[in-house]
């Protein structure tokens, strides 16, 4: 399972995410290895990971890209709303998680 | 720790009643080109890109993180915070900003260090509620110590 976090650069606040998620995944006890990465949206591909993670403004940008695996996170720094979306992807897949 | 970078020099609070957007970023990024961490390019890349491809350093509620590619105009990591007492919009009133932080990056990694504790620090809600309450350099340092 891959998790790609991104944004206009790839630079500031894709890391942000990232990091915000991997923390996440330690808090929920999550022992499924689930890569997180982050990069910038000009050069993500559908095949780069399972689930991709970006702010509304980008949804355009983000045509190449499945939209059932879009999450779209109207806060970087909300961490019930990352909670809320990130849960309900392990649920979805069956991840076991606190 | 990282952010030190946020000190008495980088930190300011302004009325923001008259600014644009464009303004603010300029307004917020002075301190970096005052001490040498940018130059006048990097700010007008960092207005471009929002020009270009929007408002997407709107990263949450109130807060702005400004912030370009790397390019030689960029001397050190840096970091500044301009907090208006208005809100100014960020190219439109869907998103209203008062917390603009300026990033400089050197290349595509040094700066991550300095992400991290910020985030860390946006992450807690009652930071971000204490920042946005407050209304002196002093009370804003006060939240990042």
């Amino acid at each position: 399972m891959k998790f790609e976090a991104l944004c206009q650069s790839g630079l500031g606040s894709s890391f942000m995410v990232q990091m915000n998620i991997q923390n996440l995944l330690k808090q929920e006890n999550v022992k499924e290895d689930i890569q997180v990465d982050h990069s910038d949206i000009g050069s993500a591909t559908p095949d780069q990971a399972d689930y991709f993670f970006l702010d509304p403004t980008l949804e355009t940008s983000a045509g190449n890209l499945p939209k059932d695996r879009l999450i779209i996170l109207n806060s970087l720094v909300d961490p019930n709303e990352l909670k809320e979306k990130v849960n309900a992807i392990l649920d979805k897949e069956g991840i076991e998680h606190s | 720790m990282a952010l030190d970078l946020l000190n008495k020099q980088t930190v300011q609070v302004v009325d923001g009643r008259d600014l644009t957007w464009q303004d603010a970023i300029c307004k917020a990024s002075q301190p970096l080109i005052d001490n040498g961490t940018v130059g006048n390019d990097y700010v007008d890349s960092m207005i471009d890109v929002v020009e270009e491809k929007g408002p997407y350093i709107n990263i949450g509620p109130n807060i702005a993180l400004a912030h370009a590619r790397p390019s030689s105009s960029c001397k050190k990591i840096g970091l500044a915070l301009m907090k208006t007492n208005h809100v100014v919009n960020l190219t439109d009133e869907k998103h209203p900003v008062t917390l603009w932080f300026v990033l400089a990056a050197t290349d595509s990694n040094s700066h991550l260090g300095v992400i991290q504790k910020l985030s860390e620090v946006l992450m807690n809600g009652e930071n971000v509620q204490r920042l946005l309450r407050a209304t002196t350099v002093d009370e804003i340092l006060r939240v990042f110590k």
